[in-house]
């Protein structure tokens, strides 16, 4: 017991004494307009950023060209453009979430004292996860998803129109002038998790304001195995169109199964369902017949958008080895927009966690140069989410594999659809 | 060294835990140690890196219920992750929503898993070996659709947040960090505490129930559950402990996840935790509670000492970040790589584990100089 007694006294006398982290979160703000002050990712130098993504794992497919479109561009910057605000260098600071939720908020943990922002955090579960800590410590963080969710959220920057409108325009499209009608038959199938209810949602929505029922809804989990039982429950009633909320994995499990059991529907799928890979495998003829994907912007490689010519201009530069690809190009654009929020606030000299905020606050809109559609910003309550949609078709002679069919169409009830604030 | 310093004289002796220190040097050096690096570590690791030892613990505390269940009884479960997730989501629901006071939601998680448990445990009497196997598995898959489609408790895919719940016990407040003696502490070194109190008191339990009657019995079981009864063991009430004692385990683990994780959605229940959870007594030590400590600290730990070290010599050659840099795999590859290793490696010349290089060492230094 003496022992015991001893050691505690021992530890007492040396413990606690360890300076916290914090301290120099309260680093002086600079004035405005003069040089930001050092704090947390920043020495006066070089902007910080972190970025949690997988980078091993099944999501690493995505997690890989993301993060080079982000650091493609921060090397066009630092290069070309002598840094932030000509002046300051920006840094990624990468680190492995393996797409699990545990270990993202570990790897948050440990860098987020050392960033000013985070540049990318990849996938819902781990935005979720990680959303009531960015709040608590005040940090603002990109995520990497089109979850409508994020619209309203003090701490996050997202981009594009959401998956809601997504789903809203291309079923109104399809149904207008995509060779549907009122009379057909309209279904879903979506993963059983948030994205896909955020993909039923929008179509939901758009079924209702063109006053049409759903023919019917099949659910699978992600990773899904085998795709007979949803696919034979779509075919036996009878849908004409399958609007698809899946990432590609599973696209590809669900399809092949249709292609297998002579379902052939037209599908059409929200931004993730594709993957370039697509272009090589069996399942093109299958796809460039039944399949329409719904995303945003010019087709890859047209160069009338200026903000295209520019992305492919930098990828040419900065990362020679990248084959096309959309992750790239939205990690490309995430960078983009954390450039613009950069920018405003190293013009108000103030680089700490509340600047950034308050910097983020302060803009009127980001600009994507067409590429995506320009999301109206400002305070949460004012931001405002592109409301428009372009339509794809597979084709293998293109980049990508998708071909444009028609750019930037808006449901005329697009803009009704209201993101809450919780 | 004279036998009759480690000799038992009689049943008394036997089943001390702690004998003088004379007479049991090793378990006293054991013990001393193991409390100067309770109060020390805190005291000198930064934040982050308590973090992860923090998850040791909580790992460590699932993985002695395993073990308990696998290790002593031999009944072998991949639904662990499923209870791990019923003590999460316990914790979340009543912690985070209703906001009940530390104490009790941990103790309603423990006793819901522990209920939970003694519920699947009947099913270990009529499967045995793969065909358990098969029916634990379906539990975490069991376990993902509810999490996902229980909206009202759960929040379904959307998870649900800790950060209302309660952290106090008594005078310390575990959330904004405890204060002693003057000193206040931060979330990540009370939460260090708390946890590994917590496995101390859990690996304590276990070792005295596996060294009493009913851990006699359940080790009958795991060697022949026929001959086991044939001799009068009751083959339900211990089986169907087991499962629940394991179960419990597993469910106090999960709510400290949820604590120190501050939320809890339906993936992180998954299949893959399951199996890390049998990787962990697999290379901690079948049917030892030391080892079960030992794994959870090895397989959740050794991540982080791989990536922290990832950059030197042939290391850093091998490894990349994904992004530009060359090498042949990412940190998180190669850690799969390794892991995967260990527990070939483990099984083929170690089947028991960490444990046992542990008491080689001792067994060493005891009869030393002779070597048997």
């Amino acid at each position: 017991m003496t022992v015991l007694a001893a050691l505690a006294l021992l530890v007492s006398a040396c413990g606690g004494g360890r300076d916290d982290d914090d301290a120099s979160d309260k680093a002086d703000k600079g004035g405005n307009g003069g040089a930001p002050a050092s704090g947390p990712g920043f020495d006066g130098k070089t902007i910080k950023l972190g970025v949690i993504t997988p980078t091993s794992g099944r999501v690493a497919v995505i997690g890989e060209p993301l993060t080079n479109g982000n650091k493609a561009y921060w090397d066009y910057v630092n290069k070309e453009l002598k840094g932030v605000g000509g002046k300051y260098k920006v840094e990624l600071v990468i680190e492995d979430s393996a797409y699990d939720a545990p270990t993202a908020v570990q790897k948050y943990n440990q860098i987020k004292g050392d960033v000013v922002m985070f540049n990318q955090l990849l996938g819902t579960p781990i935005v979720n996860a990680l959303l009531e800590q960015l709040t608590a410590d005040n940090i603002v963080a990109q995520p990497a998803s089109l979850d409508s969710f994020w619209v309203r959220e003090q701490n996050l920057l997202p981009l594009g129109a959401p998956y809601q409108i997504q789903a809203i325009n291309g079923i109104d499209w399809w149904v207008t002038e995509g060779g549907g009608s009122e009379q057909k038959k309209i279904c879903t199938l979506r993963q059983d998790d948030p994205y896909g209810e955020a993909g039923q949602a929008g179509v939901d929505f758009a079924l209702d304001k063109l006053g049409m029922t759903l023919a019917d809804e099949a659910t699978f989990p992600v990773g899904n195995p085998d795709f007979t039982a949803q696919i034979t429950q779509l075919q036996g009633k009878g849908c004409e169109l399958v609007w698809l909320t899946s990432t590609p994995t599973d696209t590809g499990s669900a399809l092949a199964k249709a292609a297998e059991l002579g379902f052939a529907p037209q599908w059409m799928g929200q931004s993730p369902t594709w993957i370039g890979a697509f272009v090589d495998s069996p399942l093109m003829p299958y796809l460039q017949k039944n399949f329409i994907w719904v995303s945003e912007g010019p087709e890859y490689g047209d160069t009338s958008a200026p903000g295209m010519k520019e992305l492919l201009r930098i990828q040419d530069t900065y990362a020679p080895d990248q084959v096309p690809d959309i992750y790239y190009n939205f990690g490309y654009l995430e960078s983009k927009a954390v450039h613009q929020v950069l920018e405003a606030a190293v013009k108000n000299g103030d680089l700490s966690r509340e600047g950034i905020v308050e910097a983020m606050n302060s803009i009127d809109e980001i600009d994507f140069g067409d590429v995506f559609g320009t999301y109206g910003w400002g305070k949460p309550d004012d931001r405002d989410p592109p409301r428009a949609n372009s339509i794809f078709k597979p084709n293998p002679d293109k980049p990508i594999g998708l071909e444009l069919v028609v750019a930037e169409h808006e449901a005329p009830f697009a803009k009704d659809f209201e993101f809450s604030s919780d | 060294m004279s036998t009759s310093r480690t000799m038992a004289l009689s049943y008394l002796d036997e089943v001390k835990l702690l004998r003088s220190p004379r007479r049991d040097p090793w378990r006293w050096a054991a013990l001393v140690a193991a409390v100067v690096l309770y109060l020390w570590i805190p005291t000198y690791f930064g934040d982050p890196g308590l973090r992860i030892m923090a998850m040791c613990g909580i790992f460590a505390i699932g993985a002695i219920g395993l073990n308990l269940l696998t290790g002593y009884t031999g009944q072998i479960s991949l639904g662990h992750a499923f209870f791990v997730g019923v003590g999460a989501y316990t914790a979340a629901y009543f912690g985070g929503e209703r906001g009940w006071p530390l104490p009790a939601y941990l103790a309603l998680a423990t006793l819901i898993g522990f209920t939970v448990g003694a519920v699947i445990g009947p099913f270990a009497l009529r499967l045995r070996g793969n065909y358990l196997v098969v029916v634990t598995l379906g539990l975490v898959f069991l376990g993902e659709h509810l999490w996902n489609n229980w909206d009202s408790v759960t929040g379904g895919g959307n998870g649900i947040s800790l950060s209302q719940a309660p952290m106090t016990l008594g005078p310390l407040d575990f959330k904004e960090g405890i204060e002693l003696g003057g000193e206040a502490y931060t979330f990540e070194q009370s939460f260090f505490w708390l946890t590994w109190a917590l496995v101390a008191v859990t690996a304590l339990l276990a070792v005295n129930l596996t060294r009493s009657r009913p851990g006699r019995a359940m080790q009958a079981i795991r060697d022949r559950d026929l001959s086991a009864e044939v001799i009068g063991v009751n083959l339900a009430r211990y089986k169907v402990g087991a499962f629940a004692w394991s179960s419990a385990y597993a469910a106090l683990a999960g709510s400290l996840y949820g604590l120190l994780q501050q939320y809890v959605s339906p993936g992180e229940f998954s299949l893959f935790l399951a199996i890390n959870y049998v990787a962990m007594i697999i290379i901690g030590g079948l049917g030892t509670i030391v080892g079960s400590i030992l794994g959870a600290v090895f397989v959740w730990g050794g991540r982080s000492v791989i990536e922290q070290n990832s950059s030197i010599g042939l290391f850093d050659r091998l490894i990349t970040n994904g992004v530009g840099e060359p090498g042949w795999f990412t940190i998180g590859e190669a850690n799969a790589i390794l892991f995967g290793l260990a527990i070939v490696l483990f099984l083929l010349f170690e089947p028991r584990g960490l444990a046992a290089l542990w008491f080689r060492v001792k067994t060493w230094f005891l009869t030393w100089p002779f070597s048997y």
